[in-house]
């Protein structure tokens, strides 16, 4: 699964290729809209290796973590509350549940796989 | 297939994260990034700050200067008016002390033209003293002393017991000092000639009295009058009354 790296690294790329500045003011949402997609990038991994993966689930929860997630910072900056934390905090803790959940899978199949050449 | 879709989706979705990442880091990484400058690029700018700094201040001085000319303006504008006509009037009725262009006259006995058992003159007499002011008025001199009294419009020469007395002041002493004030050195080098061609010597010489005249002086002080002006029969006038152009 080194996919989703190689992608990271081109889109990467691409963006210190282009040059693009956004302003000061938005880089909370940015940050904000980054965290959405990398909440739904684990959550697909893990997805994936427990065979639970549904394209539609994938690519629409991607779209609407950040729309909403964005839209929580928009809303906390009109409301004069930092509401992005909230954000922050849920898209946080479900990432390191995610990894955690990614760890264990990958730790077992690994171990499997060990178990598995020592019989044979 | 549906292993290429998933495939694909993961990384079109992790390559928009990347462009992502990468333009929230140069966003804020910008500054960072920018400020590589060296000592005299940094010298520079600092130079660059400090004039704008200096430009600055001096416009603050100078609208701050102008508020204050405003200020000052507004609370003084009818008492400097009236100061400044106060200074005029002044000037104009010879309270002022004056650094003028013009000559000086001197009359003196003459002592070694007395005869014996002739009487000797002590003092100048009004007639002569006045026929003498009136020659050089006509001579365009505009500010007289003589003894240092101030003669201005009102001054009286006249005999009192004896005394030729100007404004009070006794003449008793003999030689005095008249000084002739005019406006400019080209003047009163005409008064000098003219004064030089008139009979006041002569009518002086009858009186046993001898009428030196200086050379024109760039700078002749005449003082001020310094008695109080006593204005008795003199009214102010109503707008009503009289003309008002």
């Amino acid at each position: 699964m080194w996919l989703p790296i190689l992608g990271l690294i081109a889109g990467i790329l691409l963006g210190l290729l282009t040059d693009i500045r956004i302003p000061e003011e938005y880089s909370n949402y940015l940050s904000i809209a980054v965290l959405a997609a990398l909440d739904t990038l684990f959550g697909g991994i893990r997805a994936h290796l427990q065979n639970i993966y549904d394209e539609k689930v994938f690519v629409s929860g991607f779209f609407f973590n950040i729309i909403l997630a964005a839209s929580l910072a928009f809303l906390g900056v009109h409301l004069g509350v930092d509401l992005y934390l909230a954000a922050v905090f849920a898209f946080g803790v479900r990432l390191f549940q995610n990894i955690a959940v990614i760890r264990r899978i990958l730790l077992t199949k690994w171990s499997t796989n060990k178990e598995k050449l020592e019989k044979n | 297939m549906d292993k290429h879709k998933k495939n694909f989706s993961f990384i079109a979705i992790s390559t928009v994260i990347g462009f992502m990442i990468a333009i929230q880091f140069q966003s804020i990484k910008e500054p960072v990034e920018r400020d590589t400058r060296d000592l005299w690029q940094l010298r520079e700018a600092l130079l660059q700050e400090k004039e704008l700094q200096s430009e600055l201040i001096s416009e603050i001085r100078s609208i701050e200067e102008k508020l204050l000319a405003y200020e000052s303006k507004q609370k003084q504008s009818k008492e400097q008016a009236l100061r400044d006509t106060i200074e005029e009037l002044e000037f104009e009725a010879g309270l002022t002390e004056m650094l003028v262009p013009g000559v000086t006259l001197k009359i003196s006995p003459i002592l070694e033209e007395i005869q014996i058992g002739a009487s000797v003159s002590k003092a100048v007499s009004p007639e002569l003293l006045k026929r003498l002011l009136n020659e050089l008025n006509m001579y365009d001199a505009k500010y007289i002393s003589v003894d240092g009294q101030r003669i201005i419009n009102t001054t009286v020469i006249r005999d009192i017991n004896n005394e030729t007395k100007i404004d009070g002041h006794a003449l008793s002493s003999l030689p005095i000092e008249v000084k002739v004030g005019v406006d400019n050195i080209a003047t009163a080098e005409k008064l000098y000639n003219r004064i030089k061609a008139s009979k006041a010597t002569e009518e002086f010489f009858t009186e046993n009295l001898k009428l030196t005249i200086s050379e024109p002086n760039p700078e002749v002080t005449i003082p001020a009058y310094d008695n109080p002006i006593r204005i008795r029969y003199l009214e102010s006038l109503k707008a009503d009354e009289g003309g008002n152009t």
